[in-house]
């Protein structure tokens, strides 16, 4: 198995978020929506998936509800909520001008400073 | 918002979330495993490699618990599993805390619901904050009052009155521009009423027409009383119903509208019926009816009251115009009273009466006052109760909680946080608490409305309703838990305050903390108790004062009762010849030494007052009894000079009294009274007779000045009656019973008692203080001793060790003993010196319910610290001598 990055503390929700933006998902169709959207990239321990899960629907981003999986077994089914996609759109934005400063930091040449 | 509500919802349907969260486990594992089987991998391989990149199902269980903010509700609830466990363990100390808890707790939810009741709460009428009670300031120049009703209270410059003559009234009604409206009421004690051919007793009030609209009063059935109802052109009467007496007395029967029922045989109809609680402004006495102050003549035979401004026995009460300043309407009211006074120039010599508003929003202060210092007096004794129970408890456990010392070390040790080990332990205070505090409630909630009848007796009809409202039991619930952290939090912060190392190994210096902290909780404990102590010395030599006065007359075999005859239609000569036949029978009734009567009879709680002067003098406050012949010789006191009323001080014959020993030295300084003529009311009166000076109305009042007049000569409708025989109450009362019916037996006898039972129920409540508190120090005293009996034994055991190493090397058992004592002597001592000091700041607010005793009092306080320093000696006796007892090789083997 090759090797990938963990991902950084913190940003699970907000790849949830983003995962469950592109459509309702169950919880396994999440993890592998999130592995297949960052390339493969990124290994997510499993069940660390669900706490975060239930911290989003207790805090209102996202709701859930009981429903049939393409192999007919029965899933819970989760979905953004308006909160949930305001919540995306600011973290994202955050996330990429934090990104954008970092990266502008790392390629920084000496005598730059 | 929406957090909560889910957050509920998850607690409440916590089944549904524990089978989903399963589930949805459940369907990510098997997918993974589909995935994984499609890849190629057997089935079994397929689950096992799910399995292990998902982790730890339990663990992402309880952190999805955590998400969903449950966690803290499991804990608690583990906690509270540990805490009944380990309760129920030690459980010879878990009931003693809680029956501690539950008494004090009780104790204090009764007192403040009383309070809540008497003191807090609003009248039920509508805008009670812009209600004024007027008063006037009674002086030695009120010579404008001839006759007074109603209370009188205590004031700086004199005393405070509060009933108005009902001219005086009318004067004010019409002329004050400071008050919106203003209304009057008067008592209607005693009225005869008689419905549906059956007599009986009842209670009315009088009020003004405008009464119940001002107030805001509406009726239950049918309307309330109106200014047309109180026209002296209304062509009927009308009376409205009270709701006790409506429900008790008619069987709450909608029919009684309309019906006509006769006061004092005047006929009034039924016209309303009002709301329960509604019972006019004086929360202590609610009416059986109401009648309009036009119905005055009905209720009263005397002159016609509504047109004398002499009689001064009519309430007032007003309503302030918005934007009034008090003083602005102080004023006017004065200037308005002494018009009116003026306009029936009084003969004697008068000031006008200075004029005092007060609140009227929480009713008459009569019963506030009655009840305002003792309710305090025992709020502080239940306070002091409470923080002893709490300091003992704490105590208790910070003893416990030394014992589980390495219990909690290994917890520590084993990587709990402190703050949840905390949480344990004050988990457990407070379920003790909350169990303790249960059952208070429960308690106070039997003792129910007893308090309030303790103080103001049982025979007033309570207008207040003492209940145990959502008030009460926030105060409860509050108190319980400030009780269960008080007594908690010491002992969990220390027992968790551990050096683990020291403390696995058993001997620390942990424990030298946690012994001061007992050492102090002693002295808490020693100190309040003296309070205590000291307090119901103080009460209990009060009572015993009490006793001891002298009342002038022989209560010994003497039985008295009342009788009625208007109550079967009696009137004039015919009234005053039923009491003289009554009388007559009652005399010859063997085992009867002597019987007469008299208006009210002595220290039965009620009295008449009236003013009394030599002709051209200015008046003196007198007590008044109206009298059959043999009055003194029946009560037993004597006739110093002249001779006693006969049965031909009549109507119609000269008019003679007697006055008593106080009355003819005020009066008469110089020479002899008999034969001297004095003036009541405009009368001339001839005094015939002189005797003995008695108590009349209290106890603690001095012996007043007092008249006496043949009862035919100022007509009475109810008469007391009083018999001196050698027989019980209980040999007596079928002859008694037997004589009155053969004169009539549709006049119905009450209030059968001795002389001794009605003395008792004048000194109820300073019988039921002596009891209460000296109850409460008892308790006190008890719990004092248990701790410092506990913190000492304890510390015995502790130090065992080392007392048995100096045993070994010789020492004696004389220094063991003094070893152990000396820790306790410096807490007890101080306590002591707390609680003398205490008691002397609390002493003013007891000082008004003493009587020959003050509250610095050195007995009471010498003999509340013998009888602390006695308990402790006694509770550190044992420790000590078991102390004496240790074998030092068993000691030193000890661990």
């Amino acid at each position: 198995m090759a090797e990938r990055a963990s991902i950084l503390p913190g940003t699970l929700e907000l790849l949830i978020l983003k995962a469950v933006s592109l459509g309702p998902e169950h919880g396994y169709g999440i993890l592998l929506r999130i592995e297949k959207i960052s390339g493969e990239a990124l290994k997510l321990e499993q069940g660390a998936l669900y706490p975060a899960l239930y911290r989003l629907e207790q805090q209102g981003r996202l709701e859930a509800d009981w429903g049939v999986s393409d192999n007919n077994r029965r899933a819970k089914f989760y979905r953004l909520t308006a909160s949930g996609r305001r919540q995306l759109r600011d973290e994202t934005e955050s996330w990429n001008a934090f990104s954008t400063a970092v990266a502008t930091a790392l390629a920084a040449q000496p005598g730059q400073a | 918002m929406g957090r909560v509500v889910r957050f509920l919802r998850s607690l409440l349907r916590r089944d549904r979330v524990e089978a989903d969260m399963a589930d949805e486990m459940a369907f990510h594992l098997a997918a993974r495993a589909d995935a994984l089987a499609a890849e190629g991998l057997s089935r079994a391989e397929a689950l096992r490699r799910a399995r292990l990149e998902f982790g730890a199902p339990d663990r992402y269980k309880e952190e999805c618990r955590e998400s969903l903010g449950l966690r803290l509700v499991d804990e608690l609830r583990a906690d509270l599993r540990v805490a009944f466990r380990q309760l129920a363990r030690a459980r010879a100390f878990s009931l003693a805390t809680i029956a501690i808890v539950a008494v004090a707790i009780g104790a204090s939810t009764a007192l403040f619901s009383t309070a809540d009741a008497v003191l807090l709460r609003l009248l039920p009428v509508e805008r009670p904050d812009e209600l004024r009670r007027l008063a006037w300031v009674d002086s030695d120049r009120s010579g404008f009052m001839g006759s007074y009703d109603g209370s009188m209270h205590a004031w700086p410059s004199g005393r405070l009155a509060t009933s108005f003559a009902y001219p005086v009234y009318r004067h004010l009604s019409d002329h004050s521009t400071t008050f919106g409206e203003l209304v009057t009421f008067g008592r209607a004690s005693q009225l005869n009423l008689t419905l549906g051919g059956h007599a009986r007793l009842a209670h009315g009030q009088l009020v003004s027409g405008n009464f119940m609209r001002v107030l805001g009063t509406e009726a239950l059935l049918g309307r309330v009383l109106t200014m047309e109802d109180d026209s002296r052109e209304a062509l009927g009467y009308a009376a409205v119903l009270g709701h006790g007496f409506w429900q008790r007395e008619l069987g709450a029967d909608p029919a009684v509208l309309g019906r006509t029922l006769l006061v004092n045989g005047a006929a009034a109809v039924v016209v309303g019926v009002l709301p329960r609680g509604a019972c006019g402004v004086d929360p202590s006495w609610c009416p059986d009816l109401m009648l309009p102050m036009a119905m005055q003549p009905v209720v009263d035979a005397g002159p016609d009251v509504l047109r004398n401004t002499r009689r001064w026995g009519f309430q007032v009460i007003g309503r302030l115009k918005r934007g009034v300043a008090d003083e602005t309407a102080r004023a006017e009211t004065e200037h308005l009273v002494a018009e009116a006074i003026r306009a029936d120039e009084p003969s004697e010599a008068w000031d006008p009466p200075h004029v005092v508003l007060m609140p009227g929003g929480h009713g008459l202060q009569d019963l506030r006052s009655d009840l305002e210092t003792p309710l305090l007096v025992l709020a502080c004794a239940v306070a002091a109760v409470l923080l002893v129970a709490c300091a003992n408890i704490a105590g208790l456990l910070l003893a416990r909680a030394s014992d589980r010392r390495r219990e909690i070390a290994a917890r520590l040790a084993l990587g709990a946080s402190r703050s949840r080990l905390v949480r344990q332990l004050l988990t457990e205070s407070l379920l003790l608490a909350a169990l303790g505090g249960g059952l208070g409630v429960l308690l106070a909630y039997l003792v129910g409305d007893g308090i309030g009848r303790i103080f103001i007796g049982s025979d007033r009809l309570l207008g207040v309703e003492i209940a145990l409202g959502g008030r009460v039991l926030a105060f409860a619930i509050v108190l319980l838990g400030l009780v269960g952290l008080a007594f908690g939090t010491l002992p969990a912060l220390r027992a968790t305050r551990l050096d683990l190392v020291s403390s696995l190994r058993v001997t620390g210096t942990a424990e030298r903390t946690s012994l001061r902290a007992g050492k102090v909780l002693i002295a808490l404990q020693v100190a309040l108790s003296l309070a205590l102590v000291a307090g119901s010395l103080l009460f209990v030599r009060t009572l015993v004062n009490l006793r001891a006065q002298s009342l002038g007359f022989r209560p010994e075999n003497l039985l008295v009762f009342q009788l009625d005859p208007t109550l079967n239609g009696y009137r004039d000569g015919r009234l005053y010849d039923f009491h003289e036949q009554v009388l007559g029978s009652l005399e010859r009734l063997p085992g009867v030494r002597s019987a007469s009567m008299s208006r009210w009879g002595l220290l039965a709680g009620n009295r008449t007052s009236d003013g009394l002067s030599v002709p051209g003098g200015s008046s003196t406050g007198v007590d008044v009894h109206y009298v059959a012949p043999r009055f003194f010789e029946t009560l037993g006191f004597p006739l110093v000079a002249g001779r006693d009323f006969t049965r031909a001080d009549r109507e119609g014959a000269s008019q003679v009294v007697i006055v008593n020993e106080s009355l003819a030295r005020a009066l008469f300084p110089a020479r002899s009274p008999l034969g001297q003529t004095v003036v009541a009311e405009k009368t001339p009166l001839q005094v015939v007779g002189v005797v003995g000076d008695t108590k009349f109305g209290s106890i603690r009042e001095p012996m007043r000045p007092t008249v006496y007049y043949p009862f035919r000569q100022q007509p009475q409708r109810s008469m007391t009656y009083a018999l001196r025989s050698e027989l019980t109450l209980a040999a007596l009362r079928p002859s008694i019973e037997r004589a009155v019916s053969e004169v009539d037996p549709n006049v119905p006898l009450f209030e059968l008692a001795s002389q001794h039972q009605k003395i008792s129920e004048v000194m109820r409540e300073e019988r039921l203080f002596a009891l209460l508190v000296s109850g409460f120090a008892v308790l006190a005293l008890a719990l004092a001793g248990i701790g410092v009996y506990g913190t000492l034994a304890y510390q015995v055991s502790r130090r065992t060790p080392e007392i048995g190493l100096r045993m070994a090397l010789g020492a004696q058992r004389a220094h063991v003993v003094s070893l152990v004592t000396r820790e306790a002597a410096l807490p007890i001592g101080l306590g002591v010196l707390g609680g003398v000091l205490a008691s002397l700041a609390a002493g003013r607010l007891v000082e008004s319910l003493l009587f020959g005793t003050s509250p610095r009092d050195p007995l009471a306080f010498a003999a509340a610290c013998l009888a602390l320093v006695l308990l402790a000696a006694v509770a550190a006796a044992l420790p000590a001598w078991r102390a004496t007892r240790i074998a030092p090789m068993r000691a030193l083997r000890q661990d």
